[in-house]
């Protein structure tokens, strides 16, 4: 017995010296905390294969409580001035997030002065909307909801009728330990959701991982879109410059170019916020996946196919128009007499061909990111 | 004689635990002590930084041009003693973008102590990573940093693209700079000289280098080109080559060493 307990407190003894030994070597701390039992759990985000690694905000991880809670929000139309449109009026998921209009429309039917923007992939979007008027999602998501041509409420109002509602503030409990919402915690939730919009698993994406699958249409027109055209030699169609792979967009590089739609500019885009001369018709080159379902096309809508936007980047580029992107200016497919891309009718259509396997089925039919009303 | 089990048992938790503590001590006390020596990029034309908004600048030749896109990848730091012993510092691989501020400081961790004398970078991606698969480079050297080319060529090492102003009309001018394969491997050194200071490199101690790199210099080394001139290289070339033995000779240059930034 008395060998026993000196052995029992023995152990009890170098069990604590190796506990301490192994806590005073982890730096920074944390220790100490013991966990919440109700906190809300961690969500398990899934990156495809070759993506960016995401920057997620350490003031709003990503929480499974958290997302269900965004994603109801995001469906919720008490968070518009008439209760007849939510987020997702605009951000469809069958149109990956679009509303298939040229100009977005807001709850007392006047149009706004742009399309409505894809959400695929925003997770990793440095800049985000046409100009790059924000760079968090959580301040973004307050202009829709505000603005008198969108959603038309203060966030506010909003607020002080989820408070009343039967189910929001467990909602909230769950999600961020508080039964008192805010607008902060709105907008954190609505950020959560939109960042597991993710796109990845195309038909483009099996090519990229297996190298089979692709027709041979599908293969030239994946070869024009990632080469840069050598003035007689090598013929290409620019697109990879802005629309980068693997998002296929220059929202993570955070850039904006002009793509020579108009000698002169209605809409600065960028410019408009820089005020800068060099910014002026420059935006963001939105993402390709699954630009078969977000037509119409360009920030106005103005082109209503992907063959007029073709016809476009191939005949009709304004080549004198200012900070025009150098990629368009100096690729020419046949100089010296050529002055456009001039695509031949089997190149447009094979690219257009590349383009439709960046439709991701999965993804627009994900029951996660449906309406859970 | 019954004791024995436990007695043992005892033994391997001592010796479990004195492992335990004495990692701890390890890092310390047997280890050679290692410091961090920060880099700070600054991209200029001539004497003026270089600004994305419009501006224009005038080379010797009496051209004018705007920048709107400069970019280059700095990788496989090296430092050098004076007695000539060399720490290569493994997995650095920095993408400094003038479009994005914080892109241009880098710390480089894990350097033993010392007292280093010179060093030297890729500017570039050395072949080995950039052979590697697309789909699974990490961070700077990711595809989606659009510094990369398709088609088995390889990263974009250098990326600079602007507008010639002083001609009628003004031409725009891009030069993409990569290439891995030889003859036309485009991996170039640069070696800035301290010009005899050192970096004092001890544990808690993270001396600063600040290093300019001139735009001029791209079109102003052994090979002589104008800004309208410069050849539109898109792909591995002769011309990529010259434009890459350029910047690694002179673009880069030691304006600051600081004993220590912290």
């Amino acid at each position: 017995m008395a060998q026993r307990t000196t052995f029992a407190s023995w152990l009890g003894i170098l069990l604590s010296a190796a506990v301490l030994g192994v806590a005073s070597c982890s730096s920074g701390g944390g220790g100490g905390e013991t966990p919440t039992p109700s906190g809300p759990t961690a969500y398990a985000l899934t990156v495809p294969a070759g993506f960016p690694t995401p920057v997620i905000p350490a003031d709003n991880p990503l929480t499974n409580e958290g997302v269900a809670l965004g994603r109801r929000l995001f469906y919720e139309k008490s968070l518009s001035s008439t209760g007849t449109m939510s987020c997702g009026s605009c951000h469809q998921q069958s149109k990956a997030f679009t509303d298939g209009r040229a100009l977005a429309v807001g709850v007392d039917g006047v149009a706004n002065p742009r399309g409505t923007m894809s959400l695929v992939n925003v997770l990793w979007s440095t800049q985000l909307t046409w100009d790059g008027a924000f760079t968090t999602l959580e301040t973004q998501a307050l202009k829709p909801i505000e603005n008198p041509i969108e959603l038309h409420q203060p966030l506010t109002v909003g607020v002080a009728r989820l408070q009343a509602s039967s189910t929001y503030p467990a909602l909230f409990q769950a999600a961020f330990g508080t039964q008192t919402i805010t607008n902060e915690l709105v907008l954190k939730a609505l950020a959560q959701f939109e960042r597991t919009l993710i796109s990845g698993s195309s038909r483009y994406d099996t090519y990229m991982a297996t190298r089979t699958g692709f027709s041979a249409d599908e293969l030239a027109g994946l070869q024009l879109y990632t080469t840069h055209i050598a003035p007689g030699s090598i013929r290409g169609a620019e697109c990879f410059h802005c629309h980068s792979q693997p998002l296929m967009s220059s929202n993570y590089e955070g850039k904006f170019f002009n793509n020579g739609l108009d000698l002169t500019f209605t809409d600065p885009g960028r410019g408009g916020l820089t005020k800068l001369a060099v910014d002026q018709g420059k935006f963001i080159a939105p993402t390709l996946r699954n630009i078969a379902l977000t037509a119409p096309y360009m920030h106005d809508g103005r082109f209503k196919t992907l063959e007029e936007v073709l016809d476009h980047y191939s005949d009709h580029v304004q080549m004198a128009s200012p900070n025009l992107d150098n990629n368009l200016i100096l690729g020419i497919n046949d100089p010296p007499f050529g002055t456009h891309m001039d695509l031949t009718a089997t190149e447009k259509r094979q690219v257009i061909a590349f383009l439709q396997t960046l439709t991701d089925t999965n993804f627009v039919t994900d029951k996660r990111f449906s309406d859970p009303f | 004689m019954k004791n024995r089990p436990a007695s043992l048992f005892l033994a391997m938790l001592l010796t479990a635990s004195a492992a335990l503590l004495s990692g701890c001590k390890h890092d310390a006390d047997s280890q050679p002590p290692t410091g961090s020596v920060a880099f700070e990029l600054k991209n200029m034309v001539g004497q003026q930084a270089l600004a994305l908004d419009g501006t224009a600048y005038t080379t010797a030749d009496g051209e004018t041009f705007t920048v709107s896109t400069f970019e280059y990848y700095v990788s496989n730091i090296k430092l050098t003693k004076s007695d000539g012993t060399t720490y290569a510092a493994p997995n650095e691989y920095h993408l400094i973008n003038t479009a994005k501020p914080g892109s241009s400081n880098f710390t480089v961790s894990n350097v033993p102590a010392g007292d280093y004398t010179g060093v030297s970078f890729v500017v570039g991606v050395d072949s080995t990573a950039t052979k590697g698969d697309p789909l699974a480079l990490p961070g700077d050297l990711n595809p989606a940093n659009n510094m990369y080319w398709a088609w088995n060529t390889g990263h974009i090492f250098l990326k600079l693209e602007g507008t010639v102003t002083s001609t009628s009309p003004n031409k725009a001018f891009t030069c993409h700079i990569g290439g891995y394969r030889q003859p036309l491997s485009a991996i170039v050194t640069a070696t800035p000289s301290l010009n005899g200071a050192t970096l004092p490199v001890r544990a808690g101690q993270s001396p600063k280098l600040a290093v300019a790199a001139d735009v001029l210099k791209i079109f102003d080394g052994p090979t002589k080109f104008t800004v309208s001139g410069l050849p539109t290289t898109m792909m591995p070339s002769a011309a990529s080559v010259q434009v890459a033995t350029n910047y690694a000779a002179g673009m880069f240059s030691v304006t600051q060493v600081q004993p220590n930034s912290k």
